[in-house]
């Protein structure tokens, strides 16, 4: 479905964020992205919807090669791709609902939605989406009202307003307590095994990872040096744990 | 105790000489090259700048004589300088014995040295120059600034010593002392420039003195006051022709007051050239059914009509006796009657006016309501030019900030093909308006909804061009290959870049060539300009299309950011005020003037402020809508300006606030509002209705201070 061919990413400062990542989402998977702080996870979410510019290599999505698609196709295949952040990205002063809507201007002429009107039909599938993650109540709420819980699953409902095919969460629990990390990747997992969504999602804690992703990649200083499935990262040995996270880590969060 | 004279500071006499003869030189000499020259520089311009300023004493300024002034004033002060330094070395050496008893330091110099200057004016300035020359120049300050620069001059020489006794050029001595004297060299010449004059402003508060209270206080004026008027008239014939007895004496009126004159007929008082005055007949004026102790007062209508207290011809005001009459003897004064109605028999108004008390009545008084008038004008000038401001100011906001712009990265042929697109599409627009003008009967019969179907036009094609010139050539050059496609794009764009570069040639060769080989011949070599400006423009637009290695194509935003800043930039550097002075020339006095010109300003620095605005909003959201598939428009809408929007309000009515305050000085330079009434208040020194104007003023800016602090504080 998803397919990284040898991307290389140099920020404008000379950073070498990502150094040659290649691997595959299959269709369906929930895939873990791993790596400490820096390792580059963040980047490699933003080139695949190209909100960066990879330096070098392809990616391909659904067989077609996206890396040089020009506006108007590419906002075609961004509407396919939903994201969810760390740090939630709402428009604080604006209400949940205009958040969750903002999920749909892909789809919408732009004309009319410049006026803050969407057809009927996407405000009702907003309260679907909100009913799915939980707060169809907070509808009318300024977004900046909300605790960081909820305004993940208002993340995670603008998201699902794009019909996306695969969701890309970068770190979608990492400002949140652990339980509601497991309400909030609840969602979608529930997402993955209901609707079918991919979903490719970078986590620190490795006993999340664990629990909810099929497939694994981790990151280090930008190379990929892991790939496995569920079982590796069980069995994942104290030897290759420092080859991703590096001589000094500890197994802290990991059982 | 051991006798310690301080060590001498080590120096190099040789340097110290250099730069005795030239400043700065023996810095330069050694090595320290900027110092040298910053003294020469310093040296020469604060030498050249008192010459030139002391010389504006005289009418016709005599720089020679100046100069000559001048260079002795810094000699003889500079052998002061010296002289009091020998003492010093020579008191402490052989006085004082005791390094320690250095009594004055190098502060006590300066304020010996100061003393000696202002002691012995007199005799430096007569050394300089003779009386008249120096009648010629401005002596105080021409004396301060020499001895600085003389200090200056001996500061350098001392500093060349040490700097050229210094091993390490790294480690150079401090500037401070010279860049103290520097400043007390400036402000002496700023004395002078600025006629900065403390003793004056106080010798001559008695002048603003009495104007405070009227300024201050002034709202006597700002009322009406009920006064009832009785004017009695009696006609009088001057000159009195041979034989004429003139119009008839009044009858006494049994009922309402009357006056009456005889005789009704005379001779006009003559007032000859070396002061002397024969007064007119005399005329007696008996009066009645006047209000008994009260005054009543005489006054003289010439034939035109217009009335005067008549001078020296008689008692003017009178006091009504118990029964409500009075009886007095007036001459006729002079009155000088114009040629042109001199023919006829002249017929003057003997005027007798009884004022009753002025009583006080809670009506404005019309010069108070003008005021008001002024004040809202002001209020509303303010107003318009804030609301046209925002209309401008928003949309230019988002090209002037760079989070929005810098990401816009064009292909070169996308970007030529809607550049050609606009330009087609505007020209469609104003080919379309000239279409259409007519039907509506003109520019003349409907000047606005031209104006608006223009803009409308003009935009919307434009805006479609645009788009659709982009995409076409876009899909058209798709299948070309990159190179290919790179050189029709640029050759395009250097096509279409000859059309300004043409006339581009043609400006200059009738602007800037004209002036300088004369308008025939540049007229001559038009053409030819005109064609090599587009063969220029063009080849510059076709190296910059193939020269750009940018793999995405050309940072169009970028661009435009910078065009936009640097415009804004320009506007907004020259006051509203300083606008005014154009727009009244071109659109009259008034308000209208005042208001385009805050008008102007207000889109400059509110688009400046509005941009600052969007570079600082959290670029989260706006990153999560793009994600969505978002076109840049939505994501404007949906993730900046809801961001935004507070800041927005807070710096509009902030502008507000500063508009009125700036359109109350607009009508200074005849931009409208209270402005203009003060300014012509203060000339015919109505120094309470000027006091009413301050008030007003103040009142309003004060409120709307307060008002637009606690709006914006609800906002941020
Ligand atoms: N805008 C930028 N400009 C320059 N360098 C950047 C930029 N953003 C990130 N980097 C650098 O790129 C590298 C990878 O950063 P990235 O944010 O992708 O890491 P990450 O794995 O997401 O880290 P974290 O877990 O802290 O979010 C880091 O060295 C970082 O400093
Ligand atoms: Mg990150």
């Amino acid at each position: 479905m998803l397919k990284v061919e040898h991307l290389t990413m140099v920020y404008p400062d000379g950073t070498i964020a990502l150094r040659d990542v290649s691997f595959e989402v299959r269709k369906g998977e929930f895939m873990g992205v791993i790596g400490l702080s820096g390792s580059g996870k963040s980047t490699l979410l933003r080139c695949i919807n190209r909100l960066l510019e990879p330096t070098e290599g392809k990616i391909i999505w659904q067989g077609r090669d996206i890396t040089h698609v020009e506006e108007a196709e590419l906002r075609a295949v961004r509407r396919e791709i939903g994201m969810v952040f760390q740090q939630f990205n709402l428009v604080k002063r604006s209400s949940v609902m205009t958040n969750v809507l903002s999920g749909r201007l892909g789809y919408t002429p732009p004309s009319w939605s410049l006026i803050n009107r969407f057809s009927r039909k996407d405000r009702e599938r907003a309260v679907t989406a909100l009913k799915r993650v939980g707060i169809p109540d907070k509808a009318n709420n300024r977004a900046d009202e909300l605790s960081g819980g909820q305004q993940q699953r208002v993340g995670i409902a603008r998201a699902l307003m794009q019909e996306p095919k695969i969701i890309l969460a970068d770190e979608p629990v990492a400002s949140l307590d652990p339980v509601l990390a497991h309400s909030i990747l609840g969602h979608l997992e529930d997402l993955n095994k209901e609707d079918k969504i991919t979903v490719l999602c970078s986590l620190h804690f490795l006993d999340l990872v664990q629990r909810y992703c099929t497939r694994v990649i981790g990151l280090r200083e930008g190379r990929l040096v892991f790939e496995g499935g569920k079982e590796d990262i069980g069995q994942l040995s104290d030897k290759r744990f420092k080859e991703i996270y590096g001589e000094e880590a500890q197994r802290l969060g990991a059982r | 105790m051991a006798n310690h004279l301080p060590a001498a500071p080590k120096g190099s006499p040789l340097h110290a000489i250099l730069s005795l003869i030239v400043p700065g030189l023996g810095q330069f000499v050694a090595r320290a090259r900027s110092r040298g020259l910053t003294i020469l520089a310093s040296v020469l311009i604060l030498g050249g700048l008192s010459i030139w300023t002391i010389a504006q004493e005289a009418r016709f300024p005599n720089y020679e004589l100046s100069f000559s002034i001048y260079v002795k004033l810094v000699l003889e002060t500079g052998f002061l300088l010296v002289f009091l330094l020998s003492l010093r070395y020579l008191l402490t050496k052989f006085v004082f014995r005791d390094p320690a008893a250095e009594a004055f330091g190098t502060y006590g110099i300066a304020i010996l040295f100061f003393l000696a200057l202002i002691l012995a004016q007199e005799p430096i300035l007569s050394m300089a120059g003779r009386p008249e020359d120096l009648a010629q120049v401005y002596t105080g300050t021409a004396l301060y600034s020499a001895a600085a620069l003389a200090a200056l001059w001996f500061w350098q020489v001392i500093d060349a010593g040490r700097v050229g006794a210094l091993a390490d050029e790294n480690k150079l001595p401090s500037m401070a002392g010279a860049i103290l004297i520097m400043c007390l060299l400036i402000f002496a010449l700023g004395y002078n420039i600025t006629d900065f004059d403390l003793p004056k402003a106080i010798r001559e508060y008695k002048d603003i003195s009495i104007l405070f209270p009227r300024i201050l206080w002034p709202w006597k004026e700002a009322f009406a006051y009920d006064q009832e008027v009785v004017e009695e008239f009696q006609l009088i014939q001057a000159p009195c022709p041979e034989g004429e007895s003139g119009p008839p004496s009044n009858e006494p009126d049994p009922d309402e007051p009357w006056i009456s004159a005889t005789p009704t007929c005379g001779e006009i008082g003559v007032r000859d050239l070396s002061g002397g005055f024969a007064p007119g007949t005399e005329l007696t004026i008996t009066g009645g059914n006047f209000t008994p102790g009260m005054e009543v007062h005489i006054l003289w209508k010439n034939p035109i009509g217009n009335p005067f207290v008549p001078r020296g011809v008689g008692e003017t005001d009178i006091t009504i006796d118990e029964n409500g009459e009075f009886t007095t003897k007036l001459s006729i004064p002079s009155v000088v009657i114009p040629e042109s109605t001199a023919a006829g028999a002249q017929i003057h108004t003997l005027v007798v006016r009884e004022e009753s008390e002025e009583v006080f009545s809670l009506r404005l008084s019309d010069e108070m309501k003008l005021a008001l008038v002024g004040i809202l004008e002001t209020i509303m000038i303010g107003l318009m030019a804030t609301f046209f401001g925002i209309l401008l100011a928003f949309p230019l906001s988002f090209l002037a900030a760079r989070n929005l712009m810098a990401p816009i990265v064009l292909p070169l042929q996308d970007l030529v093909g809607s550049i050609a697109g606009l330009a087609i599409g505007i020209l469609l627009g104003a080919f379309a308006t000239g279409q259409i003008a007519p039907i509506l009967g003109g520019l003349e019969q409907a000047p606005i909804p031209i104006f608006l179907i223009a803009l409308l036009l003009v935009i919307t094609l434009g805006t479609l061009g645009f788009q659709w010139g982009g995409r076409l050539l876009g899909s058209l050059l798709k299948n070309l290959g990159t190179n290919a496609s790179r050189i029709i794009s640029a050759l395009i764009l250097g096509a279409m870049l000859a059309v300004p570069g043409y006339y581009l040639g043609q400006a200059f060769s009738r602007g800037a060539l004209s002036i300088v080989v004369g308008e025939e011949r540049a007229a001559a070599s038009e053409v030819l300009l005109a064609y090599a400006g587009a063969v220029v423009v063009a080849l510059l637009g076709i190296s910059f299309g193939l020269l750009n290695r940018n793999p995405r194509g050309i940072p169009f935003g970028s661009l435009i950011y910078a065009i936009t800043r640097t415009i804004l930039n320009i506007v907004r550097a020259i006051e509203a005020i300083v606008y005014v002075v154009i727009f009244v020339i071109w659109v009259g006095l008034g308000p209208f003037a005042g208001t385009i010109a805050l008008t102007l300003h207000t889109i400059a620095s509110l688009a400046k402020q509005y941009s600052e605005a969007i570079e600082s909003i959290d670029p989260g959201p706006l990153e999560a809508v793009n994600a969505t598939g978002a076109t840049r428009l939505q994501t404007i809408v949906y993730a900046v300006v809801p961001q935004v929007v507070p800041y927005f309000i807070s710096f509009t009515i902030y502008r507000w606030d500063i508009n009125v305050r700036m359109s109350t000085v607009l009508g200074l330079v005849g931009g409208g509002g209270i402005g203009f009434l003060l300014i012509q208040w203060q000339r015919l020194y109505q120094w309470e209705l000027v006091g009413i104007s301050l008030w007003l003023i103040a009142i309003t800016v004060a409120t709307l201070d307060y008002v637009s602090s606690e709006i914006r504080k609800r906002y941020v």
